[in-house]
């Protein structure tokens, strides 16, 4: 089992013609994900990677089986893309790009939501489920098969943890990155939701950082639904207030996004907290043997 | 991107809000001659970029002419966030009956803009003043905007009844309309007050718009990077980068945000980092020698230290601008770099031969460990 996404998982990829698009649709291929059709407006008919491209998501669903689209769309594009694969009924959009005006992003996430469909992202690195299907754009050799959840706000730290981990010889289930930005369309809660339904996750590690209230809920969360063991890394210890630390969503002013609240909150919930990166595994680890 | 006050006060007339009659003066002979023309009580506002809550300039009122030219003398050329006042808004002081303090910010996890509105200071529009008996809030529709009916709710919550609800209802709801329209993450009131003749008037505001906006924008766009008030984080800025200065001596340079940050939290725990640097996705072999150079500007380094990761970066190629900098500049500080992902291999090979030391395991702690042993701690 997994989340989100496997074996069963069929994809569309629009901006497929892109310079990204077009080099990430290799990797996911390469990493055995089932990528059925592309899409970029104007380039229907053409091939890219033996994937056959379509001017539109409808005209892709018509001919292809489809069940989950990666977007690697410029920003400003993003809010009609995501709405054009909705509108085709797309029920997973994973949304790679980064830099989407808020605004944007906040109409993609209710647009998606309205209509029963799932938004994961944006500036997410995507999703992976390690030897079933990989969407997105991490780096596939450091993902491995096993018992662990992994959810982040950053597509970096996800690839150190998994890498750390299987490193070691312990395996994922799925990966999610969340994405960094203000506005998410699948938050760390309705992610810890999943992971708990997941019969074969069996501990789930969650990268967060400075900005927003999201640790500081999940923490609650935890509290009261969650049974199975979390573990969480918190980077941003060190930044200046009013800087966005390279993420949109990474930024705090006085107390608010402030990193000892979200400390203090997932510490009350009794969640272990690693201090380096090297310090997940042993963790996860104890956890484990539990 | 912040707004100066009296920029935001622009788009907001634009909106039919009421904003006291003024304008902007650079010297103390302008501010007198604009009080002087205005013949009313002035209040003199320092100009500065501040979000709400990190402080903003000082604002005096003067009574006369004279007293408006030696109150913008004591304001200019003053700092605050180490910003020079060169400008000032030179102001009608209106009398005020009452005041309300607007703000509307992005609620991350309801994904949706939050209205707040509260007869006090909203100082640092915190988690508890949404919750606080004192601050009335309501959400937005994204695609709706803030309806007539949740704004005169909002009014009618801060006590407001009558005409005066309606007249408040209307003025929270163009501020909407601003903040909507100009894309901005946070926007509002500080304070709007009403008159003794039930007026009411816009007498502070402030406007920040998203920096992921400014392409619909192309007049602040030129604008924001000029208010970059850091010189090296300005330039991080024109080569597509994030750069934050900070107090050390290591460099850092990263491909992502999240390493980026778990780097520096690492190097603070047995080290000072000079700076966070983030490159984002798709770097080029100019790119990375252009923040590389961007990271030596800073003087009295003793090292830096590359945390990369091949996933949509194409590292293999971002080493051979990092080492073209150090063979071309002939930098003679320990360089340290962690590389892994796609084209690892290609990457460890340009570094090591351009005389970098490689780490080639994951964990970022132990590659720390390593840039400390080259530097001698």
């Amino acid at each position: 089992m997994s989340i989100l996404i496997d074996e069963k998982t069929r994809v569309v990829v629009q901006g497929i013609t892109g310079r990204i698009g077009a080099i990430q649709t290799m990797h996911m291929l390469k990493a055995g994900t089932k990528i059925t059709a592309g899409v970029t407006p104007g380039r229907g008919g053409s091939r890219v990677e033996g994937v056959p491209v379509y001017d539109s998501v409808e005209e892709a669903m018509a001919e292809q089986e489809i069940n989950t689209s990666v977007l690697f769309v410029p920003a400003p594009v993003a809010e009609e893309s995501c709405m054009e694969a909705v509108d085709a009924g797309v029920k997973l959009l994973i949304l790679i790009t980064e830099h989407i005006p808020t605004h944007d992003t906040m109409r993609i996430r209710a647009y998606a939501r309205s209509h029963g469909a799932r938004l994961i992202g944006p500036t997410t690195p995507g999703v992976v489920t390690p030897g079933k299907c990989k969407i997105g754009i991490m780096p596939t050799h450091l993902f491995t098969p096993g018992p662990v959840g992994i959810i982040s706000r950053s597509g970096t730290m996800s690839y150190e943890m998994a890498g750390l981990l299987s490193t070691e010889g312990i395996g994922q289930t799925t990966m999610v990155g969340m994405g960094g930005d203000l506005v998410v369309g699948t938050n760390l809660v309705e992610l810890l939701e999943l992971f708990q339904k997941d019969p074969e996750t069996r501990v789930v590690v969650v990268h967060g950082e400075i900005g927003g209230t999201q640790e500081e809920k999940a923490a609650t969360f935890i509290r009261q639904k969650i049974t199975k063991p979390v573990i969480a890394y918190m980077t941003g210890k060190v930044a200046l207030e009013g800087s966005r630390m390279g993420h949109a969503g990474a930024v705090f002013v006085g107390k608010r996004g402030a990193m000892e609240n979200k400390i203090k909150a997932f510490r009350e919930a009794g969640v272990p907290i690693a201090d380096s990166p090297g310090e997940i595994a042993r963790l996860v680890r104890q956890a484990l043997k539990a | 991107m912040l707004l100066y006050e009296h920029e935001a006060k622009r788009l907001f007339k634009d909106q039919g809000v009421s904003v006291p009659p003024g304008e902007v003066a650079k010297t103390s002979l302008e501010a007198a001659e604009i009080a002087r023309k205005m013949g009313k009580r002035v209040i003199i506002k320092a100009q500065v970029l501040a979000l709400p809550g990190i402080g903003a300039g000082d604002a005096q009122i003067a009574g006369s002419p004279e007293e408006a030219g030696r109150v913008a003398e004591g304001l200019l050329g003053k700092s605050y966030n180490g910003q020079r006042v060169s400008e000032l808004l030179v102001e009608e002081a209106l009398p005020s009956q009452k005041e309300i303090h607007v703000a509307i910010r992005v609620d991350g996890a309801a994904g949706a803009p939050l209205v707040m509105a509260s007869l006090e200071r909203l100082s640092d529009l915190d988690e508890e003043a949404k919750s606080s008996a004192k601050v009335a809030s309501s959400h937005a529709d994204p695609f709706l905007g803030l309806k007539s009916h949740l704004a005169r709710k909002l009014a009618k919550a801060l006590g407001f009844t009558g005409d005066a609800a309606v007249k408040l209802a209307d003025q929270v709801q163009r501020i909407y309309r601003v903040y909507a329209k100009w894309n901005a993450l946070t926007a509002g009131f500080n304070p709007l007050v009403i008159t003794p003749e039930e007026n009411f008037f816009a007498s502070g505001a402030f406007l920040e718009i998203d920096d992921s906006a400014l392409f619909r924008f192309p007049q602040f766009r030129e604008l924001s990077l000029s208010r970059i008030l850091d010189p090296l984080a300005r330039e991080g800025k024109t080569i597509g980068v994030t750069y934050v200065g900070l107090e050390g001596d290591i460099g850092v340079i990263c491909t992502g945000a999240g390493i980026g940050m778990a780097t520096v939290d690492l190097i603070s725990m047995g080290s000072r980092p000079a700076n966070f640097l983030e490159t984002g996705g798709g770097i080029t072999e100019k790119q990375m020698a252009d923040v590389m150079r961007l990271v030596l500007k800073k003087p009295g380094l003793k090292g830096v230290f590359l945390n990369m990761y091949g996933g949509i970066n194409p590292i293999h190629e971002g080493a051979k601008g990092v080492v073209k900098v150090i063979r071309e500049d002939k930098v003679n500080i320990p360089v340290v770099a962690k590389a892994i992902g796609n084209f690892q291999e290609e990457t460890w090979k340009v570094l090591e031969e351009g005389g970098v030391t490689v780490i080639k395991t994951i964990p970022t702690d132990q590659a720390v460990e390593e840039l400390f042993k080259r530097l001698g701690k």
